[in-house]
């Protein structure tokens, strides 16, 4: 049976760690050009108490190729990456859901339920691999995990926020929730998973996602990511890391 | 697929993207042929002289009979026979090339690579951890180079194994032109596997392609004997990339600079006998519960 340290020490170097510092959006560690908070999270909805990525993904590279298959493939190689996703949730949550919870001001420092974002998809949402990982394979989740939300039919984009694209299954007695989701592209989608549950009577809602989607093609971002430091460092998170100086000018 | 390919507008990893996403080359046909009609698609002053899909899909129904008849058979990213552990990496070919037959069996693959000036050592090294492997169920992946790759693909065939020749140029070119016997026989027995045009030459830009291939095909990489500017070398950095565990022979990471600084990467295993490749990857893929 493989560790969890040696399943996802596997991507240390896929992973790039976000980290805190200037032109990097204060909400969901986008970069930036010259702004506290990128565009979307600026005129979005926050609903989110806390935005934890434990990675940024890069667009057709490894993390993002990852994160898209381990749902679109069948067999062995599905099962393996969901192991492998698995592996990085469940060790990023034993050292850093702590920093998650004080970074969204919960009473305690660890969240009372954990759940999933729904499907785009609703056609895909049940027995989705990602409830599989949080509900099953990660121990940290697998006590705390209900299926909170569900997709409703209300028309709304992939990336726009819509408070009434989930619902809750249930009322919410002012539960802390961590909800967790593989990709952050705007936050639309978490933030109206946000929103439902607190409309339901959740308390204090943070997320944890494992990839923040960016383009390397976008201003500055593929110097930026260059600057990222290797391989992944586990003891600090996006939340509980210093924030990093200037990024260095390209030489 | 073929047809799509010969649009030739965009990487051929996005064509592998795009039809994923869209289920069917059709369909990416079809998506391309739209975008171009969109107004200010047109990004160049000299008119498109590329052909039109009508006449491309024709084109490419003959390119496959002309294939067909020449033993080669080509399998795209949406064919179930496409070797399933290439789809998890970034960086996968559209299509594969095949001449001979890969079994279902040939997923359970460990790559073994090395240099093509190999030592007495590094060719003796190759062969046990080649006959390790398929004594233990593993097919035998390289690169039908001289010294190592030669030395790994003929162990596996002796010793009755499976192997798979990953090659950096078109099928109906043999690189290097002494292999030509060896070509055949892996081709007779097992498959050899190119991502490019039947008749490309090799160039400076294929072989680290065909790297990532055999990377990808591969569940992990084993590098025997490789200088600082080896293919193997390439490998292992695109094996790592990959999220795949890469495993160095000790004499190499005695002897060579760069394999004492990767192994300091996460992800890589020194080696002093080849049963240790297999029993650290058993556990890596093992199925069942993760534990703490």
């Amino acid at each position: 049976m493989p560790t969890v340290g040696e399943l996802s020490a596997l991507y240390e170097n896929v992973l790039l760690g976000p980290r805190r510092g200037p032109d990097v959006c204060a909400t969901c560690f986008n970069f930036t050009a010259g702004y506290a908070r990128c565009w979307a999270c600026a005129y979005g909805h926050p609903a989110l108490d806390a935005v934890a990525p434990i990675s940024y993904s890069i667009a057709r590279e490894q993390l993002h190729h990852a994160l898209a298959s381990y749902k679109r493939l069948n067999g062995d190689v599905a099962r393996r990456l969901q192991a492998i996703l698995a592996a990085i949730l469940w060790r990023f949550l034993v050292l850093h859901e702590s920093c998650v919870a004080t970074a969204a001001n919960t009473n305690t420092n660890i969240f009372d339920l954990v759940t999933t974002v729904p499907s785009g998809d609703p056609t895909r949402d049940h027995g989705h691999p990602l409830r599989n990982i949080v509900g099953e394979l990660v121990a940290p989740t697998r006590e705390r995990y209900h299926r909170l939300l569900r997709r409703t039919d209300a028309q709304t984009g992939p990336r726009s926020f819509n408070p009434h694209k989930f619902e809750a299954i249930r009322r919410l007695d002012g539960p802390a929730v961590l909800l967790i989701d593989d990709t952050w592209t705007t936050g639309a989608s978490a933030q109206s998973a946000a929103a439902a549950l607190k409309a339901a009577g959740a308390g204090r809602v943070a997320a944890v996602v494992i990839g923040r989607h960016l383009n390397r093609e976008w201003h500055e971002n593929d110097r930026r990511i260059r600057g990222i430091a290797r391989p992944f460092e586990w003891q600090a998170c996006a939340l509980c890391a210093k924030p990093v100086g200037s990024p260095p000018l390209s030489g | 697929m073929v047809a799509l390919l010969r649009t030739g507008r965009r990487p051929w990893v996005e064509y592998a993207e795009l039809v994923e996403q869209l289920g069917s080359a059709t369909a990416a046909l079809e998506h391309e042929a739209s975008a171009e009609r969109e107004p200010g698609a047109q990004t160049t002053l000299i008119p498109d002289r590329r052909e039109s899909v009508d006449e491309l899909v024709p084109h490419a129904t003959a390119d496959l009979e002309h294939w067909d008849a020449q033993g080669m058979r080509l399998v795209t990213v949406l064919d179930p026979d496409y070797p399933p552990n290439l789809r998890a990496v970034h960086d996968r070919p559209p299509i594969l090339f095949i001449a001979g037959n890969i079994t279902r069996g040939d997923a359970k693959a460990v790559a073994v690579v090395g240099a093509r000036k190999a030592t007495e050592v590094g060719i003796e090294q190759a062969s046990q951890i080649a006959e390790h492997l398929t004594r233990t169920g593993y097919t035998v992946v390289s690169g039908l180079a001289a010294g190592i790759d030669t030395a790994a693909h003929t162990a596996a065939l002796n010793n009755d194994g499976r192997t798979l020749a990953v090659i950096g140029t078109g099928l109906t070119r043999v690189y290097p032109p002494q292999n030509h016997a060896l070509q055949r026989r892996i081709a007779d027995d097992c498959a050899v596997i190119s991502q490019f045009w039947p008749d490309a030459p090799p160039t400076k830009r294929s072989f680290p392609m065909r790297n990532a291939t055999m990377s990808g095909i591969a569940l992990a990489t084993v590098v025997v004997e490789a200088s600082e500017t080896s293919g193997a070398r390439t490998q292992a950095r695109l094996a790592l990339a990959h999220g795949r565990p890469v495993f160095l022979t000790k004499t190499l990471v005695e002897k060579q600079p760069w394999a004492q600084q990767i192994v300091e990467r996460p992800g890589t295993h020194v080696i002093h006998t080849p049963a240790e490749i297999t029993t650290a990857l058993e556990r890596l893929i093992a199925p069942g519960t993760l534990v703490a």
